[in-house]
């Protein structure tokens, strides 16, 4: 009987001269199979989708100034930069207007609001130091159209499907983009142990070895 | 009336306890403390070339957590002032040595530190290294970084680093 398994691909640093699907096929076609699933870290993609910012070529607002204070600065908002990146993805005031709900909520006891509220990218834009040199000086946004990245391998290299996904040692393993027909719960469970590692181990892609046999032979049981 | 004079002076006291909120709150203040660095040691000496290194430490004694996105040394020797010695001199952490020349980002939390390893490559212009260290002056040396904290970045320089001649010859004569 098959079993799942996890392979780290190794490539070098990617930058917004790489195509994402064109660096899996050179690095990993010949390990992918039909019955696979290739998953592939959301800062790279957004990384060779040139989607990442210098401080210095930002202009905060006076709202950034002023809001960012009232995030914990273990987060990516928490700097002037990374609230001037996200109020310029997903609006200033839809912002504002998540982050007094979410203050209120809190006071309620629920955690979580602002971040749900106030757009995707508010989850996933990486501050300064959030990503391996050289884009340690950059803020790093979520990639764009994710799921159209993952169709996009899943087609150019006949695996079963495709994931685009932020990964942490923090468990946490956010689906960002998916191809069609998988479940993001199950994928997010066998990433959870990050098998990417940490950025300096230059591991952006992961293939799920035998995912169709696995999941197939466990829906028979 | 009345309700927009409730109003004004809701927003006001708004205002206000927000500018106190983020007063309180501070920001990050990230600090080279030359004065507590070791003095210059020498680490590779040959014909003509002689390697020498520091230790300075940091600390972040502000309020919130710092990030020092880039540092850098600029060292100070004009040839109108000396031309004995070709000179190259960079930094790097002392917990992530690397000898690229590149400073990758560094986060400093709330009251602590580390230290940067400073080092100065020093070239004989005639091919006697050990000639042209009698003869050099002191040498300033300007540590420069760029901070982030909780305001927009900024760069400044460190208190000047004096790499002195007398510091220079012991450390060479501490070689034997």
């Amino acid at each position: 009987m098959a079993e799942l398994g996890l392979i780290p691909v190794k490539t070098r640093i990617l930058t917004d001269s790489d195509n994402i699907v064109d660096t899996i096929e050179a690095y990993a076609k010949d390990d992918i199979g039909p019955d696979d699933i290739v998953c592939v870290a959301e800062s790279v993609v957004a990384i060779t989708q040139g989607r990442m910012v210098r401080p210095e070529e930002l202009n905060p607002c006076f709202l950034a100034k002023v809001l960012c204070r009232f995030i914990p600065q273990k987060g990516s908002l928490g700097s002037v930069y990374g609230m001037q990146c996200v109020m310029e993805a997903e609006g200033k005031w839809r912002v504002l207007y998540s982050l007094i709900i979410g203050m209120f909520a809190k006071l309620v006891g629920k955690s979580g609001v602002f971040y749900q509220m106030a757009g995707r990218q508010a989850a996933l834009i990486d501050d300064v130091t959030g990503t391996m040199p050289p884009f340690d000086k950059h803020l790093v946004f979520g990639p764009d159209r994710p799921n159209e990245v993952a169709e996009e391998i899943k087609q150019r290299l006949g695996c079963y499907g495709a994931t685009v996904a932020d990964v942490n040692d923090l468990k946490r393993a956010l689906i960002v983009g998916l191809s069609k027909g998988l479940e993001a719960k199950r994928i997010s469970q066998i990433l959870i142990d990050n098998p990417f590692g940490n950025a300096s181990q230059r591991t952006p892609i992961v293939i799920i070895k035998n995912y169709r046999l696995v999941e197939q032979a466990s829906a028979a049981n | 009336m009345d309700f927009l004079i409730v109003l004004l002076v809701a927003a006001l006291f708004l205002v206000v306890a927000i500018w106190l909120y983020i007063a309180h709150q501070g920001d990050a203040e990230i600090a080279f403390l030359v004065n507590e660095r070791t003095p210059f040691t020498l680490v590779e000496k040959t014909q003509d070339t002689a390697v020498f290194s520091a230790q300075v430490p940091f600390i972040n004694k502000g309020t919130q957590d710092g990030i020092i996105m880039d540092a850098y040394t600029r060292h100070l020797l004009p040839r109108e002032q000396y031309d004995g010695v070709a000179v190259v001199s960079r930094l790097e952490l002392d917990n992530a040595p690397r000898d690229d020349g590149y400073f990758e980002a560094y986060i400093v939390p709330i009251g602590t530190g580390r230290a940067v390893i400073v080092t100065v490559k020093l070239t004989a212009q005639n091919g006697d290294i050990t000639a042209a260290l009698k003869e050099m002056p002191d040498m300033g040396i300007d540590i420069v970084y760029q901070v982030l904290g909780r305001t927009p970045w900024y760069i400044t320089k460190a208190p000047r680093i004096v790499m002195k001649q007398a510091e220079i010859l012991t450390a060479v004569g501490d070689l034997g």
